[in-house]
């Protein structure tokens, strides 16, 4: 390796390990978010014009007029269809226009008629349809009310913390205007502060043309004490309050060894925020896509439990009550009050205005073999014997960036990856049912020599400085410019570059990775775009947190129309935004090999499932430094639970392969690798039931628990779907660990003992190195497939068990999903989707989608039912044919029922290819009348 | 008797077992003789013996199923007539990719695979017999170097006496001269403490000479002075012009006699330019400055330079028998067979770096732009317990950017010639070298031979 290879991040990145806190900005060094927090909660000087007020059936409208400046504001208002209500304002008559977020929403919401309950000199009352809900707009100051019945749910503006500023000609050069309007704007008497025309961090200037643009807004929460969401940061799951620290803020950076448990801004923004008690769930959703900061108090802040009690018992309590407070630097005011009430309804309610999880190959959601990087093909083809070779799973292998040609993306390094041999051992991939990720950021080398660049350059979609000029930063490959991927036109042509004739060495076994794109400028402020570069009409300030999501909304088209949008595309992205989760999947970036790393990507999977990105993941092993065995067996252990499941390692550490920690530590890898592998089909429906609902697949425990308090600030245990529950292990020399199994009257069964415990208790479990605790709610039924092999895909064919955990009242109710598995048939209703349930001692089977059809060689080996006692027979029943079951009652407690794959086994060889053709025949039919089908114990 | 009792129940076996367990080896077949039941070979368990191979996991060690996948860790046996049989996990069978070269492992997927074990058996044969070849040329070549390896080593040792020998002999030199060389500098001593009289008779006389030059007496001598005294040898007629009575005053107007004594004096004395007038050639007194002293001197200057020759040769001399001695005590291996590569390098380039390995020295790589990076200096063997020979390491080469100092993993094969193979850099900063040589060649390799089931 040449000592000059890391120039560029030596260079431009600092070299100690831990953030360069000094590198990104506090609130106080950016002026629109000094300016906005100076303004404190009071009075506000904002007044609605009733007489301005307008109803139509769907849509209210009402001016506002800050009484300090004059200047008027459009408050529009709509009841949206499933209990939300959005309420958006933007200056009545502005310079020029605002941004307004596109393509982020996947339509106009539709609206729900509202009607004009009463109204007075002091404001209106507005019906919001059903559930006895209403608005009551106040006039003086102007504050809305959110309620239902007697109980507000949700108040605006109730701290006076309201704040437009209006878009003006600049002061100084106003003396060549007309008299008429000087004299206009002279009026406001507009304060003039630093920061508002022009502002300096470190040596980078912002010029501001068009001068102060922020917006801010406050929501109070009574009743609230808990708030979840507004990811990405590296913090715990519930959100602290921000009173006498900075505000959480929301503006994708590529942070060079992020800091822990603080509220510094990530790689991504989703500005959507929920709130929570045992009573009801809501979520706020501030679509704008400017630098935002969020700010969080509490009047509960600081007491004590203790505290807390003395004031119930007291009685003189104030209701508890959290106080948020949005900044945005541009752009309007546009919230959607998401109203739930339970957790699952704001899903929903979110997931219908910007759309849910993207359906994933299911390899996809199998193990992820990643490095920066494996130095050439050679070294891949190892890596993959060693799998082999170890007999580990793995599904996927990834190229960092020195795959390429010089940092050129598209293109292979020819001398490591010569693109002939690329095609070659990419078919030999696609034989043995493994395929490969290659890198694409979106930073396009300066080159005249490159085809991408020419094109993009001669086509003029880079985005442009602020004089006009192409922008060019300095990225991977040196001087590097960035294409505008918020224009239509040039994500068309990026995701025509996807063509397999377009990107050499390209089939359809290699998928994408979209790595600095929140876009990571090395030379630029905060390591990111200056803010008066410009995308078209529009200024990167307004639209920064968009940009990665457009890289990937555009990477992902390009693998759809590849394949002539046959098949399901799979895009990694760093940076995201409110809407993100339709392409792809996420990571939590550059974490380190540290516990403290290994704890927080539950948290940060947690929020970011929270407002709708499932598939989310940390570095496995974590990225900088160097992990302990015993850390890296720890992180595989967890990460096999974790949505999107990758180790990954920077190019300075040494090789951590899973065989290369001594036979003990490979075989724990495997076993944790393994037990991912036999729980795909959990996985894989779980994922379908996200991308049909929004739900999140890994979720805190007060989602599916959400009157039980004990659960509200959980963040070291979590759920996958609601039926199993995870407490990894997370701390170095752990002999044991404390899981809490939520719910009274429930119990949860050991998924490796099948031990049942009761729930609502903290149980203590000792763990030697090879636990990983999980445990399967009783009343469930999951399918998994323990014949694990070397990939997911060479276990399609293969059988299911059923692991039924019976409730304390005997029943258990699951699904089981089957489709392809990578492609977009399942639209064209070719999958299986069953709903299995056990109760009166029968395991019953319904057809969810009856008008679905599929077929697969994959049948039900065996059923264990968890917590049952032993039965005298076991029958099966099939198309009205009765036949005795094979049983076993097992450590006296389980039924194991064993269904050998009958046909080929009765049968002669000779007679085994028609058979095997039949067979699938037979399963279509096996499944189309399960209906029919039941077990009796 | 008894033995034809035994093969006759194996025939026996062999007859009624007409239906072929799919997945075993022959030596396993006597557990599947067909009969009603099967008992697991770890004695678990008894099953009807139609669930064997009935694609359901009954046994836990996995017996009952050795040709299809559904126990976990079972194994499944390919015959491979034409090549080597062996055992892959039982999860390879029927997961649509073909392990085994009869394709046996693929009896009900969509994978199509062919029977490519002639061909494998074909190829590592000749694989085999090429590498039995290179063994056999390579353990040859070996044997060579080891019978040079004896006569280096000899010859090395023989090298090592004569350096010592020769520092011996230097050491009497050394002696020999330190003697001389402080004989001599007792003489000039002596002769100098002898000659000090004469050194005051050498003053005196560059002060009766500026007496004479020095007319009015005043302690100068002027241009005027010089003008009336000094004429030139040649030409004695020739009175000295103002510019040439200045250059001999060293190019001032006036000197005193300590000036006088670094110029004037010394064109005297030389006498072979000017004179003082009325005179011949060089002053008397100055022709017979003691020649004792001159000679003295010269030799005390002879012996030292002597002596700092004989001292460097033996300087040299030890530093060459130290670094022998360093090298005669490396390992080089229980025939001596390495010692060869002791100061030989070997190079082999890799696109734009060219890497060189220097045994037992050093690891080095160079760029294109020619700045030169070590990758390790010499540190020891690291080869497995059976032959620590069949690795080198090299360590503390230069630090890395932010990391560790590179190192280099030097791996021995065996092949019949010296040469690099590859170098690769799996981690950064850390180098795996393939380094092929004959002495490198094991014997053991040989017994390995072709296991085919033809």
């Amino acid at each position: 390796m040449a000592p000059v290879l890391l120039l560029w991040l030596a260079v431009c990145l600092s070299g100690t390990w831990a953030v360069d806190r000094g590198n990104f900005k506090t609130c106080d060094q950016s002026a629109f978010c000094k300016r906005q927090r100076a303004l404190k909660p009071g009075q506000s000087p904002y007044r609605a014009l009733l007489e301005t007020l307008e109803l139509t059936n769907t849509r209210l409208t009402l001016q506002l007029i800050n009484d300090n400046n004059k200047v008027r504001l459009l408050l529009e208002l709509y009841r949206l269809q499933g209990n939300m209500t959005r309420v958006k304002i933007n200056e009545l008559k502005p310079l020029k226009p605002r941004y307004e977020v596109p393509d982020v929403l996947i339509q106009e919401p539709p609206t729900e008629p509202m009607s004009l309950l009463s109204q007075d000199e002091n404001g209106v009352v507005l019906s919001l349809g059903a559930e006895s809900q209403r608005v009551i707009v106040s006039a003086r100051p102007f504050r809305l009310d959110i309620m239902e019945g007697r109980e507000v749910l949700m108040s605006v503006n109730s701290r006076g913390l309201l704040a437009f500023e209006h878009l003006r000609m600049r002061k100084d050069t106003l003396f060549h205007c007309s008299p008429v309007l000087y004299q206009a704007v002279n009026e406001e008497e507009e304060k003039v502060e630093d920061g508002m025309w022009e502002e300096t961090f470190k040596s980078h200037s912002d010029s501001k043309p068009n001068g102060p643009s922020a917006v801010s807004l406050d929501f109070s929460l009574p009743g609230v004490e808990h708030v979840y969401g507004i990811p990405e940061h590296a913090d715990t799951l519930k959100l602290k309050t921000t009173d006498g620290g900075d505000p959480y803020r929301l503006y994708n950076l590529d942070v060079f060894q992020y800091e822990l448990y603080n509220p510094m801004a990530l790689y991504g923004a989703v500005p959507v925020m929920l709130a929570h008690n045992a009573q009801r769930t809501t979520g706020i959703f501030w679509l704008n896509a400017a630098e935002t900061w969020v700010d969080i108090s509490s009047n509960t802040a600081g007491k004590t439990v203790f505290g807390k009690m003395l004031d119930y018992v007291q009685g003189s309590s104030e209701t508890p009550q959290t106080d948020v407070r949005w900044i945005s630097e541009s752009g309007i005011i546009d919230v959607f009050v998401m109203l739930g009430p339970k957790p699952q309804d704001v899903f929903s309610q979110y997931a219908s205005l910007t759309g849910t999880q993207a359906f994933p190959p299911l390899s996809a959601l199998a193990y992820h073999q990643c490095r920066w990087n494996y130095n050439d093909q050679e070294d891949v083809q190892a890596v993959d014997a060693g799998f082999d070779q170890h007999d580990i799973p793995y599904d996927f292998i990834w190229l960092d960036i020195e795959h390429t040609d010089g940092k050129r993306y598209f293109t292979w390094d020819p001398h490591n990856y010569p693109t002939p041999l690329i095609y070659i051992f990419l078919t030999f991939f696609s034989f043995i049912h493994q395929q490969m990720v290659a890198i694409v950021d979106p930073h396009i080398k300066v080159d005249s020599n490159y085809k991408i660049h020419n094109e993009i350059r001669s086509r003029g979609y880079y985005i442009k400085n602020k004089d006009g000029g192409d922008y060019e930063g300095w990225c991977w490959p040196g001087n590097a410019g960035y294409p505008d991927f918020t224009n239509p036109e040039m994500r068309a042509w990026w995701a025509s570059m996807f063509a397999y004739d377009q990107y050499e060495g390209s089939m359809e076994n290699l998928y994408t990775w979209n790595d600095m794109n929140e876009p990571s400028v090395f030379n630029g402020p905060e390591v990111t775009m200056h803010k008066d570069a410009v995308h078209g009409a529009w200024e990167h300030r307004d639209l920064h947190n968009l940009y990665g999501f457009y890289v990937q909304m555009a990477t992902a088209e390009g693998l759809v129309q590849r394949s002539g949008g046959v098949e399901r595309p799979f895009v990694l992205t760093r940076a995201f935004f409110a809407g993100s989760q339709r392409y792809g999947a996420v990571w939590t970036g550059d974490n380190a090999a540290e516990w403290d790393h290994l704890k927080i990507s539950i948290p940060m999977c947690l929020s970011l499932g929270l407002v709708g990105v499932s598939f989310c993941g940390a570095d496995v092993g974590g990225f900088f430094k160097t992990p302990s065995s015993e850390l890296l067996v720890r992180w595989y252990q967890t990460g096999a639970y974790q949505p999107f499941f990758r180790a990954h390692a920077h190019l300075d550490t040494p090789r951590r392969e899973p065989w290369l920690f001594g036979p003990e530590n490979t075989a724990l890898i495997r076993e944790a690798v393994r037990q991912r592998y036999a729980l795909l089909p959990y996985w894989y429906q779980l994922f379908y039931h996200a991308y049909r609902t929004g739900h999140p697949v890994m979720r805190p425990l007060w989602v599916e628990y959400p009157q039980d308090t004990a659960t509200f600030a959980m963040d070291d245990q979590f759920l996958i779907g609601e039926d199993l529950l995870v407490h990894p292990v997370t701390e170095e020399g752990a002999r044991g660990i404390t899981a809490y199994l939520p719910g009274k009257g429930e119990v949860w069964f050991d998924v490796h003992t099948f031990q049942k415990h009761n729930g609502a208790q903290n149980l203590y479990v000792p763990v030697t190195m090879s636990s990983i605790p999980v445990y399967q709610r009783g009343g469930s039924i999951i399918p998994r497939k323990i014949r694990v092999r070397r990939s997911s895909t060479c276990m399609e064919h293969d059988p299911y068990t059923l692991y039924v955990a019976l409730s304390p009242q005997r029943t258990a109710e699951g699904e089981l999903y089957i489709d392809d598995g990578h492609t977009f048939n399942f639209n064209k209703k070719e999958f299986i989707h069953r709903r299995l349930s056990f109760a009166n001692n029968v395991l019953s089977s319904i057809n969810l989608a009856p008008d679905a059809q599929f077929s697969t060689q994959s049948w039900i080996e065996r059923i264990l039912i968890l917590g049952a006692s032993k039965p005298s027979k076991v029958t099966l029943k099939t198309a009205g044919e009765c036949l005795k079951c094979f049983f076993m009652f097992l450590y006296g407690k389980i039924i194991m029922l064993m269904f050998p794959n009958l046909d080929w086994s009765r049968h002669k060889r000779l007679y085994k290819r028609q058979t095997q053709a039949r067979r699938q025949e037979n399963w279509l039919s096996h499944c189309g009348t399960w209906r029919r089908e039941r077990l009796r114990t | 008797m008894r033995r034809h009792i035994i093969m006759a129940v194996v025939f026996w076996s062999v007859c009624v077992d007409s239906r072929k367990i799919r997945g075993i080896s022959l030596s396993y077949k006597r557990f599947y003789r067909e009969r009603k039941s099967f008992l697991c070979i770890d004695g678990s368990k008894m099953i009807p013996f139609e669930q064997v191979n009935d694609d359901y996991c009954d046994c836990e060690d996995g017996s009952d199923e050795p040709g299809t996948a559904a126990c976990p860790g079972g194994r499944f046996y390919c015959s491979n007539l034409g090549f080597r049989p062996h055992y892959i996990p039982s999860s390879r069978v029927n997961d649509g990719i073909c392990d085994c070269c009869d394709a046996s492992d693929e009896y009900n997927s969509h994978a199509h695979c062919q029977n490519s074990c002639r061909n494998l058996g074909q190829r590592e044969r000749a694989d085999v017999e090429g590498q039995m070849r290179t063994l056999d040329e390579g353990l040859r070549l070996k044997q060579q170097l080891i019978e040079e390896g004896v006569l280096l080593w000899r010859e090395k040792q023989a090298q090592l006496r004569d350096l010592q020998q020769v520092a011996e002999d230097l050491q009497i030199k050394l002696e020999e001269h330190r003697r001389r060389k402080h004989e001599a500098d007792r003489l000039k001593e002596q002769t100098l403490k002898a000659g000090d009289r004469g050194h005051r008779h050498q003053n005196r006389t560059v002060t009766s000479i500026f007496q004479i030059l020095d007319s009015n007496k005043d302690g100068r001598i002027t241009v005027n002075e010089v003008q009336a005294k000094v004429a030139f040898i040649q030409d004695e007629e020739r009175s000295l012009s103002e510019d040439e009575a200045v250059a001999l005053l060293g190019g001032g107007h006036e000197m005193d006699l300590s000036m006088f004594q670094l110029t004037l004096w010394d064109s005297l004395r030389a006498g072979d330019s000017v004179k003082i007038k009325g005179t011949y050639g060089v002053p008397a007194s100055l022709a017979d400055e003691d020649p004792n002293i001159e000679a003295a001197e010269r030799d005390a200057v002879r012996e030292d330079t002597d002596l700092k020759k004989v001292e460097e040769a033996y300087e040299t001399v030890n530093m060459e028998i130290s670094d022998l001695r360093n090298k005669l005590t490396i390992d080089y291996g229980t025939d001596r067979e390495f010692l060869f590569l002791n100061s030989q390098c070997y190079q082999l380039k890799v696109y734009e770096y060219t890497y060189t390995l220097c045994p037992f020295n050093q690891v080095t790589q160079k760029s294109a732009v020619g700045t030169e990076v070590s990758l390790g200096k010499w540190g020891t063997w690291a080869g497995t317990p059976e032959n620590q020979y069949s690795r080198m390491r090299y360590e503390s080469g230069e630090p890395c950017w932010q990391g560790p100092t590179r190192n280099t993993m030097v791996t021995l094969t065996c092949g019949t010639e010296t040469a690099l193979r590859s170098v690769k850099e799996p981690s950064k900063c850390q180098y795996i070298v393939d380094f092929q040589t004959p002495v490198a060649c094991q014997p053991v390799l040989k017994q390995q031979g072709i296991h085919s089931e033809l």
